[in-house]
């Protein structure tokens, strides 16, 4: 095998390598955003499950932890935090999976490329062999 | 290359993968095994989830048993405690996740926690059904793949 190939084909594992990485740090923050979907949804769907008017002595009084204190807070205002947490994290996870399927197209193809090139390089060395033969 | 893995019984899936290279086979394996591994672990999520909230429930039962005044030691730390007295028993904070608290009645908040226990009951079991059958797609493929490498070891 030439070294002009060799050196071809080095770039190119290099690339798909590089490739991989990047699709395995997308996915693992994919898979974050999930946990953190779910999260939000469970408190969402606690928050649906209270009365609808906050009577001031009873319960289904809302807090918020901010640093060590627990803050008063209102349904209303609580509510809308956690659906435009969810708008956001959804918008993401749409992000990443764009971003994902274009790493994987892109290594796919790198993947084509390095098999091609293998399999010219070794109908050379065939060649040569039969050559010398 | 092989995308259609959904379809089709286990004999399908067998035929499947008897068609294979080794490589190709190597391949399955590896990620079968990988995604087995990572339902294991979420199934030791759930379980260690579900213990926790267990506690939290038997630890609301045990609150609701003690009358108002009734005197306690309070933990600081593991090993610091003071005196303390139970002002209202009827009350507790719930933390729903995310940072934020729902005050509830005892009656309410033994409601919570037993539902989140049902429903990571339900998610534990799903999980399993899943994780068993990807043990058998893993295991089939483990099978399938020392039949093979036995047909190609001995000629040399």
């Amino acid at each position: 095998m030439s070294a002009d190939i060799q050196k071809q084909l080095q770039t190119l594992s290099d690339d798909y390598q590089k490739l991989q990485g990047d699709l395995q740090t997308n996915v693992q923050s994919r898979q974050k955003l999930e946990a953190q979907q779910q999260e939000n949804l469970g408190v969402q769907r606690e928050f649906n499950t209270l009365p609808d008017t906050s009577d001031p002595s009873g319960t289904g009084q809302i807090y918020k932890l901010v640093g060590p204190v627990l803050l008063k807070q209102d349904k209303n205002e609580a509510m809308l935090a956690v659906t435009g947490r969810l708008d956001y994290i959804a918008n993401e996870i749409k992000r990443i999976e764009e971003k994902i399927e274009g790493i994987q197209e892109e290594s796919e193809k790198r993947k084509m490329e390095i098999y091609q090139i293998q399999s010219q390089a070794q109908a050379a060395g065939a060649e040569d062999q039969a050559q010398a033969a | 290359m092989a995308s259609s893995r959904s379809g089709g019984g286990p004999s399908m899936r067998v035929l499947e993968m008897e068609k294979m290279s080794l490589e190709q086979l190597k391949a399955v394996k590896e990620q079968a095994d990988l995604e087995v591994n990572l339902l294991q672990d979420s199934l030791n999520n759930v379980r260690s989830a579900t213990s926790r909230l267990e506690l939290a429930s038997s630890a609301l039962q045990d609150l609701s048993l003690r009358p108002q005044g009734k005197k306690m030691l309070v933990p600081l730390t593991a090993s610091l405690y003071v005196p303390g007295r139970l002002d209202d028993a009827d009350k507790v904070l719930v933390d729903v996740g995310t940072g934020y608290f729902i005050e509830k009645t005892m009656a309410e908040g033994k409601d919570y926690c037993e539902r989140k226990i049902n429903l990571l009951r339900s998610n534990f079991d799903q999980l399993v059904e899943v994780a068993s059958k990807k043990k058998s797609v893993a295991d089939e493929a483990g099978v399938i793949l020392q039949a093979k490498l036995k047909q190609v070891a001995p000629s040399p």
